[in-house]
């Protein structure tokens, strides 16, 4: 019986991992066909990857609208720019880049809805994702509440995992300044938990 | 919380996160709206010469209006030049209109030269041609870019610059016999 069970185990991570290279290949095979201009195999590319480009948008805006609008001028840029996607890096990686830019280009475009995007954050409930519940949710909103350059660092290192030499490639600023700014969102969130009653 | 749990923690918030409306609607309309025209290399090019080829007309236009060129050239009584013209849309550069103006204006002296059978045969090929460059003209104006058109009529004014270019170097034919 437990022989049976490795041999189907077996089979069965197999079969996961042909399905994985599929996967892949499929995408490069839209990737190909989005940059011959076939809109049809860039909505496929949408589906697969706008989870991660609105989840970035979400994580770095704190806003909802202000996310929504980040991530469709990312697709649109991303249909734009997909002549030049080489697969130098991975489609993914080059989709959040563009939806960092994204973020930082509308941050920059006024001071004026810079405020406005602080406003909206202060005042209305910040990121509601279904997906954070419980500890995580707190940890989420405290994240939102985030001066705009620390919680951007931390998002893209603490949250998505890049380096700080990436992070600080993506905000444009230095890998020293990025680690300045996670140590001070680190002081900022630990103050934020303890007053909501964390405790280490 | 410490930093350790604190950084944990923020690896386990969730990175994939569905936006609540379907965006793809939007991005669909802004991604279908007719291509705007890229500004290419060789859109720039093309920019390039068209603005060359106006402001050569320009030019040319200027000079042959500063010389009172715009009328006529009268070779002799029996022979009148239209001014050369190319459509109405381009016009010949001032290399070839200096030539033949300067051919045209030497005619009539040239022509004293010759025989009255020569200077009778020159006027019949001369009106040929002439007949032929009106003719093509009025056709190009109708017609612009006809590309075969505007060949012919360059032809038929090399033609006559040809001819006017072969009176010329007959009599001076009959100066070099004169002398000697």
């Amino acid at each position: 019986m437990a022989a049976l069970l490795t041999a189907v185990r077996s089979d069965y991570s197999q079969v996961m991992a042909i399905s994985s290279t599929d996967v892949i290949a499929d995408e490069s095979t839209l990737i190909q066909q989005a940059q011959r201009s076939n809109a049809q195999a860039f909505e496929a590319l949408y589906r697969l990857h706008i989870d991660k480009v609105y989840g970035i948008c979400l994580r770095m805006t704190g806003n909802v609208s202000e996310a929504e609008d980040c991530a469709q001028e990312a697709f649109i840029q991303a249909w734009n720019k997909l002549e030049k996607f080489r697969g130098d890096s991975a489609f993914s990686t080059w989709l959040h880049r563009i939806a960092v830019n994204s973020v930082l280009g509308r941050m920059r475009k006024s001071k004026r809805e810079q405020d406005r995007i602080m406003a909206v954050t202060e005042s209305a409930p910040v990121t509601v994702t279904t997906a954070d519940t419980g500890d995580m949710r707190d940890l989420s909103e405290a994240v939102d509440r985030l001066p705009q350059g620390a919680r951007h660092v931390f998002v893209l290192h603490a949250v998505y995992g890049y380096s700080h030499d990436e992070t600080g490639d993506m905000l444009g600023i230095a890998a020293g300044t990025s680690k300045a700014q996670l140590h001070r969102a680190k002081r900022l969130l630990a103050q934020q938990l303890k007053q909501q009653g964390f405790e280490a | 919380m410490n930093d350790d749990k604190l950084m944990k923690a923020a690896g386990q918030l969730s990175t994939e996160i569905s936006p609540e409306r379907d965006l793809w609607p939007d991005i669909a309309a802004e991604i279908e709206k007719p291509a705007r025209r890229r500004w290419t290399p060789m859109l720039a090019q093309a920019a390039a010469v068209v603005l060359l080829i106006g402001a050569s007309s320009t030019v040319t236009y200027m000079v042959t209006s500063k010389d009172g060129g715009s009328g006529p050239v009268i070779a002799s009584p029996d022979m009148v030049f239209e001014q050369a013209s190319f459509g109405n849309r381009y016009s010949l550069g001032p290399g070839f209109q200096d030539a033949r103006n300067s051919l045209v204006a030497e005619l009539d002296f040239e022509l004293q030269r010759l025989s009255p059978e020569s200077q009778e045969d020159i006027a019949i090929n001369l009106k040929l041609i002439h007949d032929a460059i009106f003719d093509m003209n009025n056709a190009l104006e109708e017609d612009p870019e006809n590309l075969l058109l505007q060949e012919r009529l360059l032809r038929t004014y090399r033609e006559e610059l040809a001819l006017l270019r072969k009176v010329s170097g007959l009599t001076r034919n009959i100066m070099m016999r004169n002398d000697i």
